[in-house]
């Protein structure tokens, strides 16, 4: 059962971290906390759900995902990076504005995605029309149960996070954008265009959401509020990570997942059920089961955790 | 200057944005009459109202002592205004599944203790670090909150809810049974229109009577806070939270205090609220109700409790006004979302291009003794006022 677990938690860390690089990006960049994050995921997500019914599936598959399904992908990166940065032209950059009440201005931004989409498609949860497939019969001995779906989600999840680790490593942009989460000000006397680091900073923070967005509507369903939903999540593992350190997002991202996925183990350790047994002056009865709803709840109190310890994160320079 | 003795240079010293509010509220007020005279809207229903419009008021006061004075983000506001909800109904409703059937006082009294712990518990991570933390925090909290009131159905009924609060005056003589006893009147304001008031009325009636003591009360003790030295602190701190602490302000315990005291207030008002509706179910914690009140404090000027006061009762007005909206046929849509975009223009829009809300806080600030005894120029003795004033 274990190995379930944690292969459903891969799936999802993958879907969590491609959401937390793009907030810790944004963070560290634009510097304010993205509450319309979440919801950057679901506008993704709906792009490519409109664009796969519109191309249908284009004959071929490739892990059991029709060619029109990837073509959707792209359509669901394209646009939350382009609504992104509409957002950023029309509303924020307009503002003179520091990092708090830009915040605000992004639940505010965060609804009105929210809202469009709600009534564009309704209230309801819909899925792809990409055929439901069976667990991967190899893996079935061993207990765990993925489908050819998880495994690309796992794989293209790996391709983006590879790409960006390039292009922020080796490429111009990426060592200018690092020098701008580092030091707007320096990076701006030293001549880096700042303006246009941080568009692209958008681009491929919205991007990152959209794919994200779009994996999990392919692992779940798609549903108005799934971004928003997901936003505790992310952040809590922006946070642990190191707001700003797009690797401590990575991890984060993938430490989060994996522990949101693995609630379901809490329940059965035996020191928390039978407490009351193994304890003296405990009632025998009493007993602490954590079920899966509390998935999210745990993701909190790790988050309040690391702002008690080490608020800095992981990755983040300890003051 | 009162608006009685001299009105019109009462309606003269008010900036353009006061006048604005002024004739908005006088113009709704009217056409409010109207409707009351000529029976189109029952006056139960518009007590039901002038209660929901002042429990928005208390959550637009808790907020704005916590946003408008401090800086601090609170996207909780859902969470404690449930926990006081939740704390007095637990505590005094029949149907409770741990306390039940105690006084409502004490129940007020437990559950804006369990609202002031919530807010430290929140508070003692958060508040030594930036501000957004806070935000972020807080969000995860209203969640927390929501998750265990709706699946912790030994201690509160889950999703069924918690039935049978009793009213707010349970077991005090005289006022408990005073609905009750008062006599059915029918009243004919126009000729040809008759409106019965009975019990359900005076109860409605009461309940309009706890809540503007509620808000009463906060008001003024808000008012009082935000002038005296401790709300100074919090100005300075909202401004530039390096200066207090030069100045040698502990600013993570006047933080604390004041999100304390908001929290506390959010709570009241979770209070009155349960005992208005006699109801409570997790559906009440809907994370949305706190950017109502967002837009509320926002709307009337972050920092102003007049403004917060007003924020409350527009907010009001856009929700019951927009449920009427279902009715009409040929709007194709369902206004669950046309609010929820509502919202978010406003928020954006405010933020965008008036910041500062309709009502900034301006002369009430400042002690008014001192505004009217500065010379003819009323700005210069303002600014010379603030300065004056400023240096404790």
């Amino acid at each position: 059962m274990v190995f379930d677990y944690l292969a459903s938690g891969l799936v999802f860390s993958s879907i969590i971290v491609l959401g937390s690089i793009g907030l810790s990006l944004i963070y560290s960049i634009a510097d304010f906390a993205n509450f319309a994050h979440g919801d950057t995921m679901t506008v993704g997500a709906y792009a490519a759900f409109l664009t796969f019914g519109a191309v249908g599936g284009l004959g071929g598959s490739v892990l059991g995902l029709p060619l029109g399904f990837f073509v959707a992908l792209v359509a669901g990166i394209v646009v939350a990076a382009v609504v992104a940065v509409l957002t950023e032209k029309v509303v924020y950059d307009g503002m003179n504005a520091g990092s708090i009440e830009l915040l605000i201005t992004s639940i505010g931004i965060a609804f009105v995605y929210r809202a469009i989409i709600q009534i564009g498609f309704g209230a309801d949860f819909t899925r792809y029309e990409v055929q439901t497939l069976r667990p991967i019969e190899a893996l079935l001995p061993y207990g765990i149960r993925v489908t050819q779906h998880d495994v690309a989600i796992v794989l293209s999840a790996l391709v983006l996070v590879g790409s960006l680790h390039t292009l922020l490593q080796y490429s111009d942009l990426g060592r200018k954008m690092r020098a701008m989460a580092d030091n707007p000000d320096l990076a701006r006397v030293s001549g880096i265009r700042t303006d246009r680091v941080k568009l692209w900073t958008w681009i491929i923070g919205a991007g990152l959401a959209g794919s994200g967005g779009v994996f999990l509507g392919l692992y779940n369903q798609l549903s108005p509020r799934m971004g928003f939903n997901l936003l505790l999540l992310i952040f809590a593992a922006v946070i642990l990570g190191g707001i700003g350190s797009v690797y401590g997002a990575m991890l984060g991202g993938f430490l989060i997942g994996m522990i949101n996925q693995l609630t379901p183990v809490l329940s059965d350790i035996a020191l928390l059920t039978d407490m009351g047994a193994l304890l003296p002056l405990v009632p025998d009865s009493f007993g602490i089961t954590i079920g899966i709803e509390y998935a999210n709840a745990i993701a909190f109190v790790i988050m309040v955790a690391v702002l008690l310890v080490r608020p800095n994160g992981i990755a983040g320079e300890a003051t | 200057m009162s608006a009685l003795s001299d009105p019109k240079g009462y309606w003269a010293d008010l900036t353009r944005s006061e006048q604005g509010v002024l004739a908005f509220i006088v113009g709704f007020a009217g056409l409010l009459l109207v409707g009351l005279l000529t029976g189109a809207l029952a006056p139960t229903y518009f007590l039901y109202l002038v209660g929901l419009a002042g429990m928005y008021a208390l959550l637009s006061f808790g907020l704005n002592s916590q946003w408008g004075f401090t800086g601090l983000i609170n996207f909780s506001v859902a969470a404690f205004f449930g926990v006081g909800a939740y704390g007095t109904a637990l505590m005094s409703a029949s149907s409770s599944p741990i306390a039940g059937d105690v006084l409502p006082i004490v129940g007020l009294v437990v559950a804006l203790g369990v609202a002031a712990l919530l807010a430290l518990a929140i508070g003692i991570p958060t508040l030594r670090l930036r501000a957004d933390y806070l935000a972020i925090a807080s969000l995860g909290l209203a969640e927390v909150v929501r998750l265990v009131v709706l699946n912790e159905r030994q201690f509160t009924n889950g999703s069924a809810g918690v039935r049978g609060i009793p009213p707010f005056f349970e077991g005090v003589p005289v006022l408990a049974t005073l609905p009750e006893t008062m006599p059915g009147l029918a009243v004919r304001p126009l000729p040809g229109t008759t409106i019965v008031l009975e019990t359900p009325f005076w109860s409605a009636l009461l309940n309009v009577a706890i809540v503007l003591g509620f808000v009463g009360i906060s008001y003024a003790v808000l008012r009082r806070a935000h002038r005296s030295p401790w709300g100074r602190v919090l100005r300075t701190i909202r401004s530039d939270e390096d200066l207090a602490r030069a100045l040698g302000k502990n600013t993570y315990g006047f933080k604390m205090q004041s999100f304390v005291l908001g929290s506390v207030i959010m709570a009241l008002a979770g209070v009155f609220y349960a005992h208005l509706n006699l109801f409570v179910s997790p559906g009440d914690l809907d994370p949305v109700t706190t950017f109502y009140v967002w837009v509320a404090v926002i709307l009337g000027g972050s920092g102003s409790n007049r403004g917060a006061l007003f924020g409350g009762f527009v907010i009001v007005a856009i929700r019951e006004g927009t449920r009427f909206l279902n009715e009409f046929a040929w709007i194709p849509i369902d206004v669950a979302p046309l609010r929820l975009l509502l919202i978010g223009v406003l928020i954006v829009v405010l933020m965008r291009y008036r910041p500062q809300g309709v009502l900034p806080p301006q002369r009430e600030l400042i002690w008014p003794k001192v505004v009217d005894e500065a010379p003819d120029r009323p700005d210069s003795g303002v600014r010379e006022a603030k300065a004056g004033g400023g240096d404790d």
